[in-house]
């Protein structure tokens, strides 16, 4: 698997998709619904500009609040605003 | 004497006419500036020039002539001799003004029949002509040494390095970083930092003393054993294989020891908590040790339920597991306080908080069981589960169907929560970890609050309806990303897919052709 090439954070960050849980997610969910294979692939890129988007924003709320840590408050704040953007 | 006058009026006339025509051409080096000494020099005897190399100023030795000047010839000589040779090895060639300046100044002492020599300085003109004259001089020599620093040919004066005024600054530096115990690490950390911030002018005299940087950047600060260990256990994990599909339930539970302590190592490192750290690594062995031994167990199940089918008997696979796991948890679990006991109040505090966001059932076990319960969870939470809840029924009653439920969920959530800690690129507190687990899917045995997944089903569902379509495909996400502003007429999705998702899965979303006239995916 391609691994991030930034190792600043000395971390391994896995770029493999959860696909089990992603689908057995999907499956408690709507049990109705049958989810592609490929489909959770893109469910997988869709959390993952998610997360990206949740980050960033927390971050831009913690640099506002000129601090160093991000802290609750901060993604509380970051998610109200991403959640409404990513209702579709 | 005469003779020697006359002969050396003669020569220098010669000679005169030779300078003035190439003085113009010829740069000053000591060849013709002891030229023309020799050509100007009194009757006294000619003394060998000392190669005096001196960095003086020359101002000084403008103003070291003018006062011996006054004096006597023979003194003459010595101020003369001095500078020349420093100023030639010094500065550069001088400019033509310069030149005629100096040609102008020995014509008029040629005339005045004084003793001149022709050096650029002008300090044989101190003798006999005025102080403006010498002041003309003197202003135009300082101004040129200044203006151009760089050129000046004095060689590099370097400082001796004062070993114990560096170490020193060393111990400062790290200790101002206020790293915790790796005293060894941060005091080459400081390096690059400071080479960087000095001066960087070519030509400013470089600190040899600091040593040649050993690059450690800054966040190796944190970068204690229990990093190395938990990428030792990773490693092995990986090369346990891509296997894809049938090993998720049961190695994101390994992954999840190794992101465990990462979250661990981060959420303790980053307060630059020394006892912490030091409770950490008390606790990091032993994690590792169950770790590793959980690893080669999982290798063993793996390969037995690589032959079973996939999803439908992963309980089965799991339950089998956590028969062999219980031994180890309950060693781990003896072996766990113990450690834990050393670790600090934070540690064992952050981590109950850690738990409790992710499963309300394990908080019945008391807090240093807590940090036990974070290791066996990645073996098996069916296992510990069970013996606590025969001999503890627990305050709120627990429902036998969400717990298989938890472990893929579990694993799944801190996937994606070490994401968004990636992401943040920022040091983050356990509490806006485990909200950003509330966002992201919140398991609960009530009800489903997972905010962000919910949403996301709701309108896959509600496109696939609208498709006339009981099967989500991906157009029906490629939909969602365009309603989410993800994907605009700018960016498609597949300058998304290539962007974000790793090789292996772009080949599978993205078609693209292939010899034989085929293309895959089959579109």
């Amino acid at each position: 698997m391609a691994f991030s090439t930034t190792v600043s954070q000395r971390k391994h960050i896995k770029r493999k998709a959860p696909r089990g849980f992603l689908k057995h997610v999907f499956k408690r969910q709507k049990p109705h619904l049958r989810l592609e294979t490929s489909g959770d692939l893109l469910v997988h890129l869709n959390c993952l500009l998610f997360v990206r988007r949740l980050a960033e924003e927390s971050r831009m709320n913690a640099f506002e609040s000129k601090c160093g840590v991000i802290k609750k408050e901060h993604v509380q704040a970051a998610a109200k605003v991403i959640l409404k953007k990513s209702r579709g | 004497m005469n003779v020697r006058r006359r002969s050396h009026r003669a020569r220098s006339i010669g000679r005169l006419a030779h300078v003035h025509t190439s003085g113009n051409l010829e740069e000053q080096t000591p060849r013709t500036l002891l030229k023309n000494i020799l050509l100007t020099a009194p009757e006294s005897s000619v003394m060998m020039p000392e190669s005096v190399v001196k960095p003086v100023p020359t101002p000084q030795v403008v103003q070291s002539s003018r006062r011996e000047s006054s004096r006597g010839s023979l003194e003459l000589q010595l101020p003369e001799l001095e500078p020349p040779t420093t100023l030639a090895l010094g500065l550069l060639a001088p400019g033509r003004r310069k030149q005629r300046q100096r040609l102008s100044v020995f014509q008029q002492g040629m005339d005045q029949g004084l003793p001149l020599s022709q050096e650029p300085r002008g300090n044989g003109s101190a003798s006999s002509l005025t102080s403006s004259l010498n002041l003309t001089f003197a202003t135009p020599l300082q101004p040129q040494s200044v203006q151009r620093p760089g050129l000046a040919r004095r060689p590099p004066t370097r400082r001796a390095v004062d070993v114990g005024a560096f170490l020193q600054d060393l111990r400062d530096t790290s200790l101002a970083l206020a790293s915790p115990g790796d005293s060894l690490r941060t005091p080459v950390a400081t390096l690059p930092t400071d080479t960087v911030l000095e001066d960087t002018q070519p030509f400013s005299q470089p600190l040899i003393g600091r040593s040649p940087s050993v690059y450690h950047s800054l966040p190796c600060l944190s970068h204690t054993e229990a990093e190395d260990a938990e990428r030792a256990v990773s490693h092995r994990i990986q090369s346990s294989g891509p296997r894809l599909q049938n090993h998720n339930p049961g190695k994101p539970t390994q992954l999840l020891a190794g992101k465990a302590k990462k979250v661990d190592a981060l959420a303790v490192s980053f307060p630059n908590n020394s006892s912490a750290v030091s409770g950490e690594d008390g606790v990091e062995p032993l994690q590792d040790g169950v770790g590793e031994e959980a690893e080669e167990r999982m290798e063993e199940s793996l390969s037995v339920s690589k032959v079973m089918a996939t999803t439908g008997t992963q309980g089965s696979v799991r339950m089998e597991k956590s028969k062999g796991h219980r031994e180890m948890t309950e060693a781990a679990e003896a072996k766990e306080p113990e450690g834990s006991s050393g670790a600090s109040p934070e540690l064992a505090s952050s981590t109950t908080e850690f738990l409790q966001a992710r499963q309300p059932q394990f908080l019945e076990p008391a807090p240093p069981p807590s940090t036990a319960v974070l290791s066996s969870e990645p073996l098996e939470p069916l296992s510990t589960r069970l013996p606590p809840r025969a001999r503890t029924p627990g305050p709120r009653a627990r429902t036998p169907g969400p717990r298989p439920r938890q472990d893929p969920h579990k694993t799944g959530l801190s996937h994606y929560v070490k994401l968004f800690s990636f992401y943040a690129k920022m040091p983050m507190e356990k509490a806006a970890l485990e909200m950003v687990e509330k966002c992201l899917f919140y398991p609960n045995p009530f009800g489903s609050l997972d905010k962000y997944f919910q949403h996301l089903c709701d309108d896959l569902e509600v496109f696939a309806a609208h498709a006339g379509r009981k099967t989500v495909r991906p157009e029906d996400l490629e939909l969602l990303m365009r309603r989410q502003g993800l994907v605009n007429d700018q960016v498609s999705l597949h300058v998304l897919v290539e962007r974000h998702l790793p090789l292996e899965y772009r080949q599978l979303l993205i078609p693209c052709a292939f010899s034989g006239n085929s293309v895959f995916p089959a579109q």
